[in-house]
């Protein structure tokens, strides 16, 4: 009797034993980015020099925002039109609300403010200026997009090098990230954009950010359109730190001394509301 | 001066109650401004809002083509302090409370509302002028 009980406690144990063994499966070893070497960094002099700091050509953007607009669907080039004539008539859309990222490509695309890019091992990493928030980490190190899409304002980017000019692909940008072509004139990506950029010295101190935006929601085909930027070398073109939201405030102090941001107000177009 | 800011603050949440008007800060157009037109307010500094992404100059003073207003507080809009910096020599301190300065500006399309996008300021003390034109920095190398 007793050598019944403990081997039915042992089938009992050895069955609980194999259940949890298949409810939490293996885990899988840990991806490590490895410790660059010094020709890691020796193979970083090899690159171009896009050092510096880079502004961009607005009457370029301006111009193509007529010239090569991209190619809309129906639904949305009725919107666009209205948009044009909204901003037109001085009642410009806001689509940059709420101080979010312009994103990516609309920062590449109608951005008013410069940018630097940094090259470190297995990276190349753009840094903007104005919105605090505005940066993008492109990954030269071989690995793929992720097997499960997790959106962000600047998607996921691996790049690799064909000559001295940088490809990159990008996908994973939130739905809601603009398709913009002036601050006034843009829609909702809407899911499942993919950019693909080709950027490289068109001169000595002229970058070019060759653009293929696929876009299904709401283009018809592929959209081409190239960016200019102008390298900047005087500190005084050293990018600064710029928190959008503080436009949201003013600078005060409280009635214990200290000092705070009070709240002003804004229009429906973003700009202060004037007194009347 | 708190309590100044916080009676301004006041009134503007009064306006934009009366309104219906949103809070809402971002990189914007500047399509509400009428860039065909140039107006000149004297008067003094009432405040400089060093921000992202649009800094803004609020003067007390008269404008030339609105003489009937008379003396009234208007809000210039500009770029950011960065591009201010770059393309319009502007400091932090470019301007102070209280200084005199003459302002060249576009008006808001909206006559009813005085605000303007800045096109120029100088400062009457010094004479010192500072722009406000972003695309003047098209081209490399600039100094």
């Amino acid at each position: 009797m007793r050598s019944q009980f403990l081997a039915m406690m042992f089938i009992v144990l050895a069955s609980a034993a194999t259940a949890d063994a298949q409810s939490t499966p293996k885990k899988p070893p840990a991806i490590i980015n490895p410790a660059p070497t010094a020709q890691d960094y020796a193979d970083l002099a090899k690159l171009p020099d896009w050092s510096g700091v880079w502004n961009p050509k607005i009457t370029d953007q301006d111009r193509q925002a007529r010239t090569n607009p991209p190619p809309w669907n129906e639904k949305v080039a009725k919107e666009a039109e209205k948009m044009w004539a909204d901003e037109k008539a001085g009642r410009p859309k806001l689509i940059f609300y709420g101080c979010f990222p312009e994103a990516h490509p609309s920062w590449m695309l109608v951005t008013h403010n410069a940018m630097e890019i940094l090259f470190t091992p297995g990276r190349v990493t753009m840094l903007g200026e104005s919105d605090g928030n505005r940066l993008r980490r492109i990954y030269t190190d071989g690995r793929a997009h992720p097997d499960t899409s997790d959106p962000t304002f600047h998607g996921h980017s691996i790049g690799h090098w064909e000559g001295d000019t940088l490809v990159v692909d990008t996908v994973d940008i939130l739905p809601q990230a603009p398709l913009a072509i002036s601050e006034a004139v843009g829609v909702p990506n809407d899911g499942d954009m993919h950019v693909i950029e080709r950027i490289h010295l068109a001169e000595k101190d002229i970058l070019h950010v060759d653009l293929e935006i696929t876009a299904p929601k709401i283009l018809t085909a592929p959209w081409k359109t190239t960016r200019i930027f102008f390298r900047q070398r005087a500190r005084k073109f050293d990018i600064v730190e710029g928190v959008c939201q503080t436009g949201d405030y003013r600078e005060a102090q409280d009635d214990n001394g200290h000092h705070i941001f009070v709240p002003v107000e804004k229009t429906e177009w973003g700009n202060l509301v004037a007194p009347k | 001066m708190t309590k100044h800011l916080n009676s301004m603050a006041v009134l503007a949440f009064a306006g934009v109650a009366a309104l219906g008007i949103a809070s809402v800060s971002a990189h914007h157009s500047a399509t509400m401004f009428d860039h065909s037109t140039t107006m000149t307010i004297n008067g003094e500094v009432v405040e400089l809002r060093w921000v992202n992404p649009h800094v803004s100059l609020s003067i007390n003073g008269i404008v030339k083509e609105r003489a009937e207003d008379g003396r009234a507080v208007w809000v210039m809009e500009m770029t950011s302090p960065g591009n201010l910096v770059r393309a319009g020599g502007w400091r932090r301190d470019a301007v102070k409370p209280g200084d005199a300065v003459e302002v060249e500006f576009s008006p808001l399309r909206d006559s009813d509302r005085k605000g303007g996008a800045l096109k120029k300021v100088t400062v009457a003390a010094t004479g010192e002028v500072f722009t406000a034109n972003l695309r003047e920095q098209e081209r490399p190398g600039l100094e």
